[in-house]
């Protein structure tokens, strides 16, 4: 079998039944999708087969065989951030940040499908993933916000501005 | 002020959003093995035989732990103030709640691990199980656990947090009503995403070095070092990346035995729960049980409140006492109540022993204590807003533990809460400020029984 992850091609040597999840994870050590459950149940394993959100935990890596798999890690880059990823930075939609790569691939689909920044709509999109830190209200302002093509300025929450250490006694 | 108000950065918003986070399962290192446990099927039993011979034979298996591999098998969350433990590391004797960790196996992978671990002969004498504080607070209920049913350790050798402020016995006397409620909220499981988990790594100068995704990294190290009986520069334990914890990851739930297994094997081991575990197996946040008597005035003053807790501490008593302190303090919630008999207890029960979450032995009693307001105010057909403002904290009050507020913040808070919700106020509580009481806003019974209240 082969699938191709974030435009490389890969090999798989792990069993045709073996869950996606774990042939990106164990096998190919992509470890953005994260085993929340492994049951299905919420939403933190979604990555992307040719453009669909899929729960990688509860699909044979056989039904992928073939595919395009796209992980957070072929988003964007912290050079080159994607516009959802800008958006959840700016609108701190990330807490633990262990569900936000789903979170972050459910929302590009939708945005992809051409998702407007209707809340109601967004909610439906993401409706299947958990975020047990509760931070729902944040997500859905960031796609939202990505829905209407807004750009941030990420200078304002860039690393540095108020977190410069210096030696020179606290302020 | 340079941050309130302030956008500003999260360390960690830019790997979140990319993926580059690493959780300790994210963590590879190679010849890594697995691990699994043996756990109780059983609420209370006694164990009656225990041979992991057959899982050690297995080829695969590194290496198999019991009781028998710990250096200092008990060492309670609480040791480093003196008080005494009680949990086992893994159960020797007996199990006193389901899902309890009796041994434990690493392999070359989870699947043969499983597969060691079901290899293990073990048999059991089953007892009675409490799952309920008010079973298990009877005194006619069978003992579950070495100290009777309730913690015995608080100051003095006392088996409650006892407050007394007062007179009680005078407050029911000059009540108009007594008002009564039984306060129940239930266990909550934590539920993070990331379930608990740990790596392992036995270096070449004799020290390991610990992934972890505690919530407590310096306490974890105490534990840890306690229970294997090293010094603290033996270990080194790299944390900080926590997949939601929200008090569930507190207590020291992995790190000791996956140490034990790496030091047996000589090998690195990651030992990661499944979602089956984390919900059936680990810690969760206490029931309660909270009875309030309140002893209160038709026109709304409350004049005393005896109150019993049972604190549900499920089957060792790990942070409990702590809980039920923090309980006892807050027990008159943002009012103050000048007479009070509170009684708490830390109960055993065959349940997961219960930990910190939230706000941990707080939320408890503020559910129960707003709950309680409101219920004295339909009981006197007042307004609920009004009640909570005529006993609400002011300046030179003294909470149930004797700290004088010098700057409380309910009347302000109730009054924004009346604004953002449209609720009309009489002026004389619109207008309240948190100012010290004057004889005004004393009930007279209280004039009486405290002098002078310029003085109080």
């Amino acid at each position: 079998m082969n699938i191709v992850v974030n435009g490389t091609a890969h090999a798989i040597e792990s069993g045709p039944l073996t869950p996606l999840l774990d042939v990106l994870r164990e096998e190919l050590e992509i470890t953005g999708p994260k085993a929340g459950c492994h049951q299905g149940g919420c939403g933190a394993c979604t990555v992307l087969v040719d453009g669909e959100p899929r729960r990688s935990c509860l699909l044979p890596v056989a039904y992928a065989d073939g595919a395009e798999i796209t992980t957070v890690e072929g988003l964007g880059t912290p050079e080159s951030l994607a516009p959802i990823q800008q958006a959840f930075v700016h609108h701190y939609a990330a807490q633990c940040g262990f569900c936000t790569s789903g979170m972050l691939l459910a929302a590009q689909a939708y945005l992809d499908g051409g998702g407007t920044d209707d809340p109601e709509a967004i909610q439906e999109a993401l409706g299947g993933h958990v975020c047990r830190c509760t931070g729902y209200a944040k997500i859905v302002d960031a796609v939202a916000a990505a829905a209407r093509g807004e750009s941030f300025d990420l200078t304002q929450t860039a690393v540095g501005k108020y977190t410069t250490v210096t030696t020179g006694g606290a302020t | 002020m340079k941050v309130v108000g302030a956008r500003i950065p999260r360390y960690d918003g830019v790997a979140h959003v990319t993926g580059r986070t690493t959780y300790v399962d994210d963590v590879r290192v190679p010849g890594m093995l697995w691990a699994k446990a043996l756990r109780s099927p059983h609420h209370h039993a006694a164990i009656t035989k225990l041979d992991t011979r057959p899982a050690a034979e297995l080829p695969g298996v590194h290496a198999v732990i019991t009781w028998e591999d710990v250096p200092l098998l008990e060492y309670g969350h609480l040791s480093a103030l003196g008080i005494p433990a009680d949990e086992p590391l893994l159960a020797k004797d007996d199990v006193r709640y389901k899902g309890q960790p009796i041994a434990l196996v690493a392999a070359e992978s989870e699947e043969l691990a499983a597969e060691a671990v079901e290899r293990i002969e073990i048999e059991f004498e089953e007892r009675p199980a409490l799952l309920d504080v008010r079973q298990a607070f009877d005194p006619e209920a069978p003992k579950i656990h070495q100290w009777g049913n309730w913690y015995p350790h608080f100051e003095g050798g006392m088996d409650r947090r006892q407050i007394r402020k007062g007179d009680v016995a005078k407050a029911f006397e000059q009540a108009d009503v007594i008002v009564q409620g039984v306060y129940r909220p239930a266990a909550i499981e934590h539920a993070p995403l990331e379930t608990q988990v740990c790596l392992v790594v036995p270096e070449p100068n004799g020290r390991l070095t610990i992934y972890s995704c505690t919530q407590a990294l310096y306490f974890s190290l105490g534990v840890v070092a306690a229970h294997l009986q090293v010094p603290l520069n033996k270990l080194k334990i790299v944390g900080g990346t926590t997949g939601g914890g929200f008090g569930g990851k507190v207590d020291t739930a992995t790190e000791t035995m996956t140490s034990l297994l790496a030091m047996k094997a000589g090998r690195p081991v990651k030992w990661r729960w499944t979602r089956e575990e984390e919900f059936l197996c680990s810690s969760t946040r206490a029931p309660w049980h909270m009875e309030i008597a309140d002893a209160v005035t038709k026109d709304g003053w409350i004049l005393g409140r005896k109150m019993l807790t049972l604190h549900d501490s499920g089957a060792y008593a790990r942070f409990s006492p702590y809980g039920l302190t923090k309980h006892s303090f807050h027990h008159t919630g943002a009012y103050t109540i000048p007479n009070l008999e509170f009684d708490g207890y830390v109960v055993f029960t065959n349940r997961v022993p219960t930990t910190a979450m939230r706000g941990f032995g707080v939320t408890s009693v503020s559910f129960a204590v707003e709950t309680h307001m409101s219920r004295i105010a339909d009981v006197l057909d007042l307004d609920p807003y009004e009640i909570r403002l005529r006993n609400a904290n002011r300046i030179g009050d003294t909470s149930p533990n004797g700290i004088v507020y010098t700057d409380p913040s309910t009347v302000p808070t109730i009054q924004a809460i009346a604004e953002a919700t449209g609720h009309e106020l009489s002026a004389e509580f619109r207008t309240m400020t948190n100012e010290p009481r004057t004889g005004e806003w004393l009930p007279e019974h209280l004039v009486a029984q405290l002098g002078n209240p310029e003085e109080h």
